[in-house]
């Protein structure tokens, strides 16, 4: 795929999801005038009041929810637009969590930010980024029989800037987890996109880690 | 608040609407516009205290509105209604005057602080 098919993929999901929240905010709004109506309606003509109030509350749960997804998946709409951007790599993190968390859930794993107060910033292809820490994570989570957890710690050392991504638990056999990483279809991937990204991976089995490294260009 | 009025403009009708019927429970007078050019015909032939403006519009957009409403002697403090990817537009709409902004889905009663602001400011 090359950068415009991407940008149009960026382009229309970001449209997509701006109609989205417009949907959202309408559900809101409808939900909150029943809300308002309900509340200045006697007990008496509304049998089941505290039912449809206690619905209305859970439909209100919802659509937060959903705009927290839609704004999350127009955030990564957005990566799309530049080639190579100034990120905020703690952001970065935070919002890869986020997107990851569901993929984690499913193996019982929990996902750690183990960002740190200093700020990391970063001149790089911010969608290749993503992609590549999310190749790291996919690998240990398919390694993984169920349950544990991974943390991922960004670190600057000079100009380079190093992301960690490593398992703690009892899910994954330290002897064997890379013993098939050249045929691994997310370590293949990895090795491509790191490769677009001027930065190279290591595994580290005794930690069982995957480690990034990007020149920060800042 | 019963001599407060609010234009809300937003091409999503049921939105506005819907907004506007819960603003008027609350006692604040509403009228709402679906384009710019009834947005400023309303403007002029009933001028509220406070245009709540969507940015994202066909037409001549939000900002485009926005400009029309700087161009009137009696200035009319604007609230923009932003959504996602308009961070530029809500800045531009700003720099442009604006009170202030709210994101979408907007809290009411974070919007009702805004507009009795606004009207402080008036």
């Amino acid at each position: 795929m090359n950068e415009k098919d991407i940008k149009f993929i960026g382009k229309i999901t970001a449209g997509v999801t701006h109609e989205l929240n417009n949907v959202l905010a309408s559900i809101r709004e409808i939900s909150g005038l029943m809300t308002d109506i309900l509340s200045i309606t006697d007990e008496k003509s509304f049998p089941r009041k505290e039912k449809f109030q206690t619905s209305l509350g859970k439909i209100q749960n919802q659509v937060q929810r959903g705009v927290k997804l839609t704004s999350q998946l127009n955030k990564f709409s957005h990566l799309t637009d530049n080639y190579k951007n100034d990120i905020d790599l703690n952001e970065l993190l935070e919002h890869l969590i986020f997107l990851t968390e569901r993929f984690a859930r499913i193996k019982n794993v929990a996902l750690q930010n183990q960002s740190i107060n200093q700020t990391i910033t970063i001149n790089t292809d911010p969608l290749r980024l993503q992609m590549a820490l999310f190749n790291c994570i996919s690998y240990l989570l398919n390694q993984t029989v169920i349950g544990g957890e991974i943390s991922i710690s960004p670190e600057k050392k000079g100009k380079e800037c190093l992301v960690s991504i490593t398992y703690k638990g009892e899910g994954i056999n330290k002897l064997s987890i890379f013993k098939d990483s050249t045929s691994s279809d997310e370590l293949l991937s990895l090795k491509s996109t790191m490769e677009n990204l001027n930065g190279v991976y290591e595994l580290d089995a005794s930690n069982t880690a995957v480690i990034i490294k990007i020149q920060s260009n800042k | 608040m019963d001599d407060i009025r609010v234009l809300i403009v937003d091409d999503e009708e049921d939105l506005a609407k819907t907004i506007a019927e819960r603003l008027e429970i609350r006692g604040i007078h509403t009228q709402t516009a679906s384009d710019g050019d009834k947005a400023l015909n309303l403007i002029k032939s009933q001028p509220p205290d406070v245009v709540v403006l969507d940015l994202m519009m066909p037409g001549i957009g939000g900002l485009g509105i926005l400009k029309q409403i700087n161009l009137l002697e009696n200035k009319i403090p604007v609230i923009l209604l932003t959504g996602y990817g308009s961070r530029e537009r809500s800045i531009e709409g700003m720099n442009l005057g604006a009170f202030d902004y709210v994101l979408k889905p907007c809290n009411l009663d974070d919007l009702i602080i805004k507009i009795q602001e606004a009207i402080k400011i008036k």
